[in-house]
């Protein structure tokens, strides 16, 4: 196992020290030395599109694991008052996470389209001239993280539905008795009980955004400019249209690194593995 | 002798020394020349594209004609690539006939992934006495097939064939005839006409005035291109030094912001399809752009505007001047059935198949068959091709390996980023000449 993890980051690493061009034999790649770390730490539209995945990133989690806890409580099991048409309420919110990625870019760039697109038919209604979603850089970047929300809330709320249906509901009915209010519950009881899994689903979504390629690339390919460009799909672009499969290592790695990081900082919240210890 | 004459000539050379060879071979070879191959199968990597929609209700005869089955591989063009290479750098690919575009030619010979086609030709058991290169466009030609002549792209000593045009292509402009007749307009002959058009149509129509890609990326730098030459501006000057700031250029920029102003909306996120569906849903009333437009116009499944459009050459700006690029085909080194799908290639390139292409919404590649009556009855445009082709760039966009870098991750950043708004085109252009310079110089097209 440690094998099969280890390998492909060992070869990204010895990639990123040589000169690579794909469609070439390997015996054609030329030793460069640290050239694409010093290239991939000094060119600012490196850190241009680092910043717009931590950006990215951060909304796009924040968002999912608020409204994702939030629909998981509002869903949950309840023993003595079953809501009516939670299968299918449940089957709903999960449909989006079941789609493939490429098809999700391609739903959402047909409602935001700026000639038939849905959304506009809408606001039509209202007398609102077309307006260009994915033309306006700020309206483009609000439309992936919409899209990613509407495709990753329902992740986070699978696992948190499972936590809470695997909870000592005698803990709840304790706390029922001593008097807690619902807000009292949650906050004091069930949350503080299912935290081992929200923060392991925090880092999971967290990988997950930063390694979201498909529906940028479908959606708004990076654009306006390089507004939407992301990590992942900088990398995509520096490896398949530039040719230089040394530099994308390069900067791959530097991704792993922040990755790294973030999910260091996460385990350090709540680390599930050490509290079995 | 004018430029036009030296390339029409210097591609003629390079066309007849290929086909030349071809010529004098006893047509008893060609009755048999597909029995060799009868029952195998040749892989094409094709694109999602109007042309190889067309081409691929052609493919049922070649099997019935020939014996030999086609399995295609159809992918979006920006996948094509990935794929392409993934595949050629094998020791056997899947691929024994590719389509591609016309900025990976260089790429794929300097890595020496597809073949060079004169051999081909010069073998008598596979060569086509009918096949009549000189018919097939120069300008097509020259863009799509030939490498290592002068730039590495153009006619030339040292050019050699190693492809052929198919679903290649020019630009043009094509306008609503009835909206310019309802309001007295008259279609413009040049770009001062044009640029005083876009205010008026916008506000006689309601509706965008010309449709355009603008897509970060190719798409954007695609449109700016369509400007920049004409406008008398290039990318390179004569010693690879990039002049793409200079007044044209900006002027180039500065005209397709107007245009993206005055279009319908979000032109900063066209695509080729969008820009097209744009035109064909009667959202715009000009279009400037490839020639692939003539087939979906026609197309009462794709098009609300069939019988109503008009085409002129494209307008005039310090000179005529007009796109040169499009798809070609080419046998990948690694293919497995190599001659076999050099016979496709030879099939779907013939005087005969051109025309069945062109009849099924395809693009012509040959002069003769842009002057077939009934191809001219079907096609009116294709009298305004014709003359459109005798301004076709082939340096229309340096073909280098360097250029889809430069395409996509440095002009493609900043044309998008000045047709939003968020850079003047003065700041966008200039902004981008160091990057562009160090890629230069890593290719070593520049001193470091």
């Amino acid at each position: 196992m440690a094998v099969a993890c280890l390998y492909p980051v060992l070869s990204a690493l010895r990639l990123g020290f040589y000169d690579w061009s794909m469609g070439t034999p390997w015996s054609s790649a030329t030793y460069q030395g640290f050239d694409a770390f010093i290239r991939a730490f000094t060119d600012p539209a490196v850190w241009r599109s680092l910043y717009t995945t931590l950006v990215f990133a951060f909304v796009c989690v924040s968002a999912e694991m608020v409204l994702g806890i939030a629909l998981a409580l509002a869903l949950e099991e309840r023993k003595q008052k079953p809501l009516k048409g939670m299968m299918v309420f449940r089957t709903l919110f999960i449909l989006p996470m079941m789609i493939a990625p490429i098809a999700v870019g391609l739903t959402w760039r047909y409602l935001f389209d700026a000639q038939f697109g849905l959304l506009n038919a809408l606001v039509g209604l209202f007398g609102v001239e077309p307006i260009g979603w994915l033309a306006n850089e700020h309206l483009a970047f609000t439309a992936i993280i919409i899209a990613d929300i509407w495709q990753w809330t329902p992740f986070v709320f699978i696992m948190m539905i499972a936590a809470l249906a695997n909870m000592d509901t005698s803990v709840i009915e304790a706390a029922k008795i001593d008097g807690a209010t619902w807000w009292q519950s949650v906050w004091l009881v069930k949350l503080p009980m299912i935290q081992n899994v929200i923060v392991i689903t925090l880092l999971m979504r967290l990988i997950d955004a930063f390694r979201v390629l498909e529906v940028i690339y479908i959606l708004t390919f990076g654009g306006p400019g390089d507004s939407t460009e992301i990590l992942s799909l900088h990398i995509y672009k520096t490896a398949f249209i530039s040719q230089r499969l040394g530099s994308a290592a390069a900067i791959s790695v530097m991704l792993l690194m922040v990755v790294a990081l973030l999910s260091w900082w996460a385990l350090r919240l709540s680390n599930p593995l050490k509290d079995k210890e | 002798m004018q430029r036009r004459e030296l390339i029409q000539s210097a591609v003629t050379t390079s066309a007849l020394s290929v086909f030349g060879a071809a010529l004098p071979f006893a047509s008893s070879f060609a009755q048999d020349r597909f029995a060799k191959y009868r029952g195998s199968t040749v892989v094409m990597s094709i694109p999602a594209h109007p042309h190889y929609d067309a081409m691929l209700k052609l493919l049922p005869e070649f099997t019935k004609e020939t014996g030999i089955k086609v399995e295609v591989d159809k992918l979006a063009v920006p996948r094509m690539k990935d794929k392409q290479l993934l595949e050629m750098a094998k020791a056997q690919g899947d691929y024994d006939l590719i389509c591609y575009v016309v900025m990976w030619k260089g790429e794929y010979v300097k890595k020496d992934l597809i073949r060079e086609l004169e051999p081909f030709f010069k073998n008598a058991s596979l060569a086509d006495p009918g096949y009549d290169m000189k018919d097939i466009v120069p300008g097509y030609l020259e863009n799509m097939g030939l490498v290592g002549g002068p730039k590495g792209y153009l006619a030339g000593p040292g050019a050699k064939l190693y492809g052929l045009p198919y679903g290649a292509e020019t630009s043009i402009l094509a306008y609503r005839r009835d909206i310019f007749a309802e309001h007295n307009l008259k279609a413009p002959e040049t770009y001062a006409q044009m640029q005083a058009l876009l205010p008026i149509l916008k506000q006689k129509t309601g509706f965008g005035a010309m449709t355009s890609r603008g897509q970060a990326g190719h798409q954007c730098v695609h449109a700016w291109l369509l400007h920049l030459n004409p406008l008398g501006g290039k990318v390179f000057d004569a010693n690879w030094k990039p002049v793409f700031n200079s007044p044209q250029g900006i002027q180039a920029l500065k005209f397709l912001k107007e245009i993206s102003d005055s279009g319908p909306a979000g032109i900063p996120s066209y695509g080729q399809g969008e820009m097209m569906t744009a035109f064909l849903q009667g959202q715009a009333s000009m279009y400037l752009d490839a020639t692939v437009i003539f087939g979906p116009v026609n197309d009462p499944a794709r098009s609300k505007i069939a019988g109503k459009v008009s085409y002129v050459a494209h307008p005039k700006g310090v000179r005529y001047s007009s796109q040169s690029g499009g798809l070609g085909l080419a046998i990948p080194k690694n293919a497995k059935n190599a001659d076999a799908g050099f016979l496709l290639m030879q099939w779907l390139t013939s005087k005969a198949q051109d025309v069945a292409v062109c009849k099924l919404g395809g693009g012509p590649t040959r002069n003769s068959t842009m002057v077939n009556a009934d191809l001219v009855r079907q096609y009116p445009e294709y009298i305004t091709l014709k003359e459109q082709l005798k301004y076709s760039d082939p340096d229309w966009r340096p073909i280098i390996p360097e250029w889809d870098e430069i395409n996509i991750q440095a002009l493609g950043v900043a044309v998008s980023e000045a047709l939003t708004g968020k850079k003047t085109a003065e700041e966008a252009l200039n902004g981008m000449i160091p990057k562009v310079t160090d890629i230069m110089k890593r290719g070593g097209y520049l001193k470091s």
